[in-house]
Formats: structure tokens, C-alpha cells, sequence
């Protein structure tokens, strides 16, 4: 490929990041943190997928798998093992939506903090990347059958003491933001 | 601006081009000065003055020096990296923009946007600095990689931006959109004239070679004629971009964030990424045999 070719693709390329990055979205417009009030932080969801893993749970249980292909014909138990893999897929994806939320909490507090550490956001960075690998290789994984269901459920500690600590640390930032502003705070 | 090597008048259509973007320059600037810009964007009105003064002085050397006089063509390609020179200061002052208040982020921001741009601007001097002789040349190569740099820097801040969910004013968006369409084109427009310089018309720029100028001559025309249409209609599209975005007035200047106390970032911050670690760590159990 010459020069020529190079630049082309090259700008072409960047031009194309760039409408995509000036296109307004409403969502970052909403979460814009101009001021950072607690009606901002409510906004943004917490850990609210692990609400539902019980239900999950249970639809993805072992007995109950063990229970379709003992009494359902066949192809009913196929199917319904079918669903529950894209139910599971759909759990996955709320656990996803988790894991943005409390990425995009820790980017708000640093883009309202008056200092940011450089190791701490390149950290941030480099997880939410490993994540979206990570999220990818068992979406394919759970998709084609080869991770079991039951799997998942050791992701259900973790995701329930993630809620608890972003409602206690969405408490303490409102607490925090609803007081006079003190010395400490920049402008 | 249009520069034309080898004839000595503009033919019709590049008369029309010449007349609409001046007329559109000026227009631009009587936005830029009613609306104010000068007091929010300094540096983006002063290079949309310096447009307008390159333009006007560009035609007054044509007049006194002829279309295809030695001078004309440098004040031509003089004008265009003073236009390229006073774009680069309107994106620097777009990165600010905004940011400075995000005190936090923004000294993460200038530092990584300084950075790039000394890489960048150091790698378009190489460049120029190794090409053939000829005003045009050094310019084509010149004014390309300052294109495409201020592309870099732009995307490089939009990424930060949206990053951060710290979404651009619509002003200044329109001013970014303008900015990258038109440096877009100059990537494109001045590699492939750049690689026609320095590949078969390279003769031209040959004194030793006169013989075969006469050969070369309609098809250099040819060369700047279309090149020179492709610029202007583009630079007039970006234009008219600018002056939609200023049809209105500009509305007040958002106020300041009230920024957390640095406490919050140090206690919480590392305990969030602790947090997304062990959501990592869980997910990559999840995949082992």
C-alpha cells in the first residue's frame, strides 16, 4: 500500500471517529456532570441486575435443567435449554450495564475532582478494555455452550457486594455535594 | 485561495470560486464580529480574520504580480500555512475551552494533548524538510501534515471529551466539525498533489528540465485547476458551517462545576477500580478450563 493509499484511509478513518464522536447523544448529555447534585447520581443506575438473580438463578438451576430432560419430550427440552442459555446471555448483559455504571461513576468523580491521579484513570482504562475482552470471550463462550450456566453464579457475590458499595458510595457523594460548598471545594 | 502555475489570469469557474469565498469570508467575519466570538473564541475569530486577510492579500499580489508570478505563488502557498498556522491556534484554544474549569482532567488532558502535538509537528518538519525543491511542494507536504495533525489533536479530544462525558457546546462542535471536514480534505487533496509533484510532474520544478515544461504545462493546469476547485468548495462548505452555527446568537456561557473535594476522588476512586479488578478476575474464572 503507498502513501497515497495510506493517508487516504488514514483521514478517512479519523474523519469517521470524529462525526461518530460529534454526533449528540442524549445519554452523555444527560450525565454531563456540570454540577454534581444528588439528582445526578440518582440518574445513574446501580448494581440493579443482581436484583433479578434469583430469579435467574433458579431458571438456570441444575435441577431444573435436570428436571426438562427428565420429563419434557425432547425437542421441548432443547428449546427450553435454548432460552435459558439466552436468558443467561441477557443476564451477562445486565452485568455489563453493571460494570459501565460504576466505570462511569468513577469517571465522573474524576472529571469533578480538582485533582486527578494519572495512574488511577490509566488503570480505570486499561480495566473497562480487559472487561470488554473478558465480557466478549464468555458471551461467545455461553453462546456457542461451552461455559455452564452454573458458572455464573459465582458472579453473584461479587455483583451484590458491588451494589452495596455504589449505593454507600453514591450516599456519600450526595451527602457530600449537598452541603454548603466548603473551602475545600474547587470551582 | 487559488494559485495557478504557468497561465496568468483565472479562468471563469476559478473567478466564481475566488468571489464566493471572499464573499463568504467576509460574510463569516461580520458573523464572528456581531455574535461576539471574539470574547468566548478569540483565537478561532482571529483565524477567520487571518482567512480573510490571506485572501485579500493573495488577490492584491495577483493584481500588481500577475496570476503565475513567482511571488504570487509563494504569497499562495505563504497564506495557506499562515491559514494552517492560525487553525492549529484555534484547536489549541478549543481543547481549553471548556475543559479548564474540569481542573482535575484538564491538567491529565494538556499534557497528553502537548505531547502529540510536538511528536506531530515535529514529524511534519521532517517531512517537509526532506522533500525536493519547490515552493509547492514543501507547501503540499507542509499544509498536509498540519491537516493531519489537527485531525489527531481533535479526535485525541473528543475521545477525552467523551470519555468523560463532557460533551461539546454546539458552537463549538460545528467549529470541530468545519475544522475536520476541511482538514480532511487537505489530507487527501494534498497527498495525491504531492505525490504528482514529486512523481511525473516532477520536472517541473526542474530548471534543468525546461525543455520539456512546455509538455507539462496543461497538465500542471489541469492538476492545480482541480485541486484548487476541490479546496475551495470545501473550505466554503466548512464556511457555511461556521455561519450556520452563528445565524444565532450565542447563548451564556454555562457556569463553572462545582468541583468535589479532592478527598472523594482519593478515597473512592482506587476502591472502584479495585472493585471493577475483582469483576475482571471473576470474569476471566469464568473462561479457565
Amino acid at each position: 500500500m503507498n502513501d497515497l493509499s495510506i493517508a487516504i484511509l488514514l483521514a478517512i478513518a479519523i474523519s469517521g471517529i470524529l462525526v461518530w464522536l460529534l454526533i449528540p447523544r442524549h445519554k452523555s448529555s444527560k450525565t454531563a456532570p456540570e454540577s454534581f447534585h444528588p439528582g445526578a447520581i440518582n440518574a445513574l443506575p446501580t448494581a440493579r441486575h443482581y436484583g433479578y438473580f434469583p430469579q435467574v438463578r433458579q431458571a438456570l438451576s441444575a435441577a431444573d435443567a435436570q428436571y426438562l430432560m427428565e420429563t419434557a419430550p425432547p425437542h421441548v427440552a432443547k428449546q427450553a435449554l435454548r432460552e435459558r442459555r439466552a436468558v443467561a446471555r441477557r443476564f451477562l448483559k445486565g452485568l455489563h450495564e453493571d460494570f459501565s455504571n460504576l466505570a462511569k461513576l468513577g469517571r465522573m468523580i474524576a472529571a469533578m475532582s480538582p485533582e486527578v491521579s494519572h495512574e488511577q484513570e490509566t488503570e480505570r482504562l486499561i480495566l473497562s478494555l480487559k472487561f470488554q475482552i473478558l465480557y466478549t470471550l464468555v458471551w461467545l463462550r455461553l453462546s456457542t455452550g461451552n461455559l455452564p450456566l452454573q458458572q455464573l453464579e459465582h458472579l453473584t457475590g461479587l455483583v451484590g457486594r458491588l451494589a452495596t458499595r455504589m449505593d454507600e458510595a453514591m450516599a456519600k457523594i450526595s451527602a457530600l455535594s449537598a452541603r454548603p460548598l466548603a473551602g475545600g471545594l474547587g470551582a | 485561495m487559488i494559485a495557478k502555475l504557468g497561465t496568468d489570469s483565472m479562468n471563469h469557474l476559478e473567478t466564481f470560486l475566488f468571489w464566493s469565498a471572499l464573499s463568504l469570508e467576509i460574510l463569516l467575519c461580520g458573523f464572528v464580529f456581531t455574535r461576539k466570538v471574539q470574547r468566548i473564541l478569540p483565537l478561532f475569530a482571529g483565524y477567520t480574520y487571518v482567512v480573510l486577510a490571506g485572501a485579500i492579500g493573495v488577490w492584491l499580489t495577483y493584481e500588481y504580480f500577475g496570476f503565475s508570478s513567482p511571488i504570487s505563488i509563494k504569497a499562495y502557498w505563504g497564506s495557506i500555512l499562515l491559514n494552517a498556522a492560525a487553525r492549529s491556534l484555534a484547536i489549541a484554544e478549543l481543547c481549553h475551552y471548556g475543559l479548564r474549569a474540569y481542573r482535575g482532567i484538564w491538567a491529565l488532558v494538556w499534557r497528553v494533548l502537548t505531547a502529540l502535538s510536538m511528536l506531530l509537528l515535529a514529524r511534519a518538519a521532517m517531512d517537509a524538510w526532506g522533500q525536493p525543491n519547490g515552493i509547492a511542494i514543501y507547501g503540499a507536504t507542509l499544509d498536509r501534515d498540519l491537516a493531519l495533525a489537527s485531525i489527531v489533536i481533535l479526535a485525541v479530544l473528543l475521545i477525552f471529551r467523551n470519555y468523560y462525558g463532557l460533551a461539546l457546546e454546539p458552537l463549538q462542535r460545528a467549529i470541530a466539525v468545519g475544522i475536520c471536514f476541511i482538514c480532511a480534505i487537505d489530507v487527501i487533496g494534498n497527498t495525491i498533489l504531492r505525490n504528482l509533484y514529486t512523481g511525473y510532474l516532477f520536472a517541473w520544478f526542474l530548471e534543468g528540465q525546461k525543455a520539456l515544461w512546455p509538455a507539462l504545462s496543461s497538465q500542471v493546469q489541469r492538476v492545480d485547476d482541480i485541486w484548487s476547485t476541490v479546496h475551495l468548495f470545501s473550505f466554503m462548505l466548512s464556511m457555511g458551517i461556521w455561519c450556520f452555527a452563528l445565524r444565532k446568537p450565542i447563548p451564556a456561557r454555562a457556569q463553572a462545576p462545582d468541583l468535589l473535594p479532592a478527598s472523594v476522588y482519593r478515597e473512592l476512586s482506587p476502591a472502584i477500580n479495585l472493585r471493577l479488578s475483582a469483576f475482571n478476575d471473576r470474569l476471566a474464572e469464568l473462561l479457565k478450563p
